[in-house]
């Protein structure tokens, strides 16, 4: 019976579905190209040149942190592709390749791959990433360019702060890049007044609800990846379908951010900006449906999922209306990922039959 | 109208390769070894001794205890000797081995018009437990719990409802499916046998979507009789097993740690059923069941009556033998059957198929997996029927917490597999939770790990 020598003996079951890590990936890098293409398009070369670089410097830190731990390369997941492409999304589009490199460099080895690489991290990398390069290169991270396809005549947000850098050949004048407040800029701006009434003169000076059109389609400015709304929708829409993320965090999310911004509107509607505004300018689409869906840092269960979208909902209004950065995303995030294993704790999975034993 | 059950996946189904093979004869066999742990409940001591003479019929096993089943010769023979043999689960159990006398007879199944106009009448209660107890039936779909036992009139729990599970949820196995088509009136003449014997007033017979044929033959049999009712449920795994059978039929939930007669509810397997009425009519004992062989690793895949105690290898060389890409042979289904090294190990009465899979149908759940981290997905926990967290469990048992194994209800969980069947981390999940299960069961015998 020389049949006994390749038969193989393990544990049932002995058959699994397709699926892998890797293919769980790949969806999640389909479901960003939408946003990937607006930024590129908005944006032009220096998109394309960051996101180039921020998913170059990621995967080869990876690599070479596998190296160092004498482990096989686990870069074929493409966890750290989808890390450099959100942290890539998260940044203005004139940040210097050299700070973006830095930024993947450090939160790839330091967030991810000093706790065991995939699975193992307590905080979301791209993330960590963001308020790093925030900690280091404080201005560069706050200056804004317009998209390259508006055109300069037509009247957009924060155009009483614009500053157009302009190059003269003997030919034409070019202009390489207007700089700009986004709209969150002009908000925060309002609400530092302190003073409804100012803060009222400059909200509806600036068109301010009339914008909202710009930011869902992207024509405005801000991060590379987090102008077109409608984009990362299509996205999150492709992955919800695809359960690759569950519709719980999105619309909890979403959901407690557009109530707490409905509230306070209500109170003045002059001085704070349309909740609706709120939804689809800065980072909040894209921590809807990508960053806060990131399976490794949240809660495993729906109930604890509930709990972390609405907290991080809060937490982005309430750094948008009365922290002091105009956009909170980054920070909200981190400080539920901190709160997810006393989440999880809180939020026990019970068996459908009960509690052993009674209850 | 469909009904369902919470979690459970639907992996291929793989039914197509036998479920349109007749029963045939199974092999002739020269040797049998009937296990004297055949069911659940105490091993049963042996009834016969070395060189004893014994006909297909007779007891060659039995147990005083309460919670047990006699065992019988499947064929004419003589007894070599009782000896340890190998058992996909317990390891290695005594068995009873019998070299088959020249003289054996290969039994027939039970003639259908044995059947046809069954009077239920003419069987009292305490006859048809008697036949269960004497013919050794026990549950044949897999738990093999002895069928008197369960069928005994409890005055403390009531049985009302009876749940026939004709469900065959696992992938390739059809053994039940070919009994409903071809053994019809037995079977409906065992339906109503139990019935009676449990005491139950009311019948339903759970059966998924994907045997319209079955379906059919079913509802028109099933018409003449006012309390015994066909539920047509969604084809999902794990739609056979009898706590979700029993939300899936009757919507309601047993509580964690309970067993379906304490809520008065009986459930029993297709080929049982037809055991009992056979065992009933005509007085023979469980000797003899069919066996599915199949998977793309077998030549000349089919459904075999074959006796109870022949190898594995009698079977899958009647079945045309291996193929030569089979890269496992399995005692059970692909879900939650055991992988079998040693061909000699014998059926017994709960053996309801053995595949032989090749190295496409096993996928990534190969020898020699890449596992990787787990990405908390949650994919498993949708995917559990009983609503619990297995990675959590697993990687307890693995990091040896098993307090945090026991906090998060490893004893809840069945080992169907789906959370496994599931994972893109490729992690084995139900592997684990099983390891945990065990030691903590040493653990509480204060067994050395």
């Amino acid at each position: 019976m020389a049949d006994i020598n390749r038969l193989i003996v393990s544990p049932s079951p002995h058959t699994s579905n397709g699926y892998s890590t890797k293919a769980v990936m790949l969806d999640v890098i389909i479901g960003l190209s939408p946003a990937v293409l607006a930024g590129i398009y908005y944006f032009r070369l220096n998109a394309v040149l960051l996101i180039a670089t921020c998913v170059i410097s990621c995967v080869l830190t990876e690599l070479i942190c596998c190296k160092i731990r004498k482990k096989a390369s686990s870069v074929g997941d493409l966890s750290a592709v989808i890390t450099g492409l959100v942290l890539a999304m998260s940044l203005p589009p004139a940040l210097p390749l050299a700070y973006a490199a830095i930024g993947c460099v450090f939160t790839i080895a330091i967030s991810k791959m000093v706790f065991g690489g995939l699975g193992c991290n307590p905080f979301n990398p791209a993330m960590v990433g963001r308020v790093f390069l925030t900690a280091c290169f404080g201005m560069a991270m706050t200056t804004w360019t317009m998209p390259a396809s508006l055109n300069p005549e037509m009247p957009y947000i924060g155009s009483s702060d614009a500053v157009i850098t302009t190059t003269y050949t003997a030919d034409e004048t070019t202009t390489d890049a207007i700089t700009g407040a986004t709209p969150l800029g002009w908000v925060k701006k309002a609400i530092k007044t302190r003073n409804l009434e100012d803060a009222s003169r400059i909200v509806q000076a600036n068109y301010a609800n009339s914008q909202v059109k710009a930011c869902f389609y992207g024509y405005t400015g801000g991060c590379l990846g987090e102008t077109s709304a409608i984009a990362l929708l299509v996205g999150g829409i492709y992955l919800l379908i695809r359960r690759t993320i569950i519709w719980v965090v999105p619309v909890c999310v979403l959901g407690s951010a557009f109530l707490f911004a409905e509230v306070i509107y209500a109170f003045d509607r002059t001085a704070f900006a349309n909740p609706l505004l709120h939804i689809v300018s800065g980072g909040m689409m894209i921590c809807a449906f990508f960053i806060a869906t990131d399976p490794v840092t949240i809660p495993i269960s729906r109930k604890g999922m509930a709990i972390f979208g609405i907290g991080a909902g809060l937490l982005i209004m309430l750094i948008r209306t009365f922290g002091g950065y105009p956009e909170g995303v980054m920070y909200a995030i981190l400080i539920m990922n901190a709160f997810t294993p006393l989440i999880d704790r809180a939020c026990k999975v019970k068996p459908i039959g009960g509690v052993p034993g009674g209850k | 109208m469909k009904f369902t059950f919470r979690g459970g996946v639907h992996p291929p189904e793989g039914k197509e390769l036998t479920e349109n093979c007749a029963i045939a004869a199974g092999p002739a066999p020269k040797q049998v070894s009937i296990l004297l742990s055949q069911h659940i409940g105490a091993i049963c001591e042996p009834a016969a001794e070395k060189k004893q003479e014994v006909k297909i019929g007779d007891v060659v096993g039995n147990s005083e205890a309460f919670v047990s089943a006699k065992v019988h010769s499947s064929v004419n023979g003589i007894v070599k000797d009782i000896a340890l043999r190998s058992h996909p689960v317990l390891g290695r159990v005594n068995g009873v081995i019998i070299d088959v006398s020249p003289d054996n007879v290969t039994k027939m199944p039970a003639a259908q018009s044995l059947f046809t106009d069954f009077d239920i009448n003419k069987y009292s209660e305490q006859a048809i437990l008697d036949a269960m107890g004497n013919c050794g039936i026990v549950g044949m779909g897999g738990a093999g719990f002895p069928t008197k036992v369960k069928a005994i009139p409890n005055p403390k729990s009531p049985k009302e409802t009876l749940v026939i599970n004709a469900c065959e949820c696992e992938p390739y196995i059809t053994c039940d499916y070919r009994v409903i088509l071809e053994w019809t009136d037995q079977f409906m003449a065992g339906v109503l046998l139990m019935k009676k014997g449990s005491g139950c007033s009311k019948c339903y017979i759970g059966i998924e979507d994907n045997k319209p044929e079955a379906i059919r033959i079913l509802k028109e049999k099933t018409s003449r009789h006012a309390d015994v009712e066909v539920t047509v449920l969604k084809t999902k795994y794990p739609q056979g097993s009898e706590r979700q059978l029993i939300n899936a039929v009757l919507g309601k939930i047993i509580p964690t740690g309970q067993i379906p007669p304490m809520a008065g509810i009986v459930v029993c397997n297709v080929s049982t059923a037809a055991a009992v009425a056979e065992a009933v009519v005509t007085g023979a004992p469980l000797t003899h069941r069919v066996v599915t062989v199949s998977g793309r690793g077998i030549k000349k895949p089919g459904n075999y009556y074959a006796p109870i105690g022949i190898s594995a290898q009698e079977l899958i060389d009647h079945a045309g033998g291996l193929t030569d890409d089979a890269v496992k042979v399995i005692m059970g289904g692909p879900m939650m059957g055991f992988a079998i090294g040693d061909l000699t190990t014998p059926t017994t009465k709960t053996t309801g198929s053995i595949l032989a899979l090749t190295a496409k149908e096993v996928g990534k759940a190969k020898f020699g997996r890449v596992q990787t981290n787990c990405i908390r997905c949650g994919r498993c926990l949708d995917a559990c029927p009983e609503r619990l967290n297995p990675t959590k469990i697993a990687h307890a048992v693995k990091a040896d917490m098993l307090d945090v194994a026991q906090d998060t209800y490893i004893t809840a969980c069945m080992e169907c597999g789906s959370c496994s069947y599931v994972c893109p981390a490729n992690i084995e999940l139900t592997g684990y939770i099983k390891t945990g299960k065990i030691l903590l069961a040493r653990k509480k015998k204060n067994l050395p790990a």
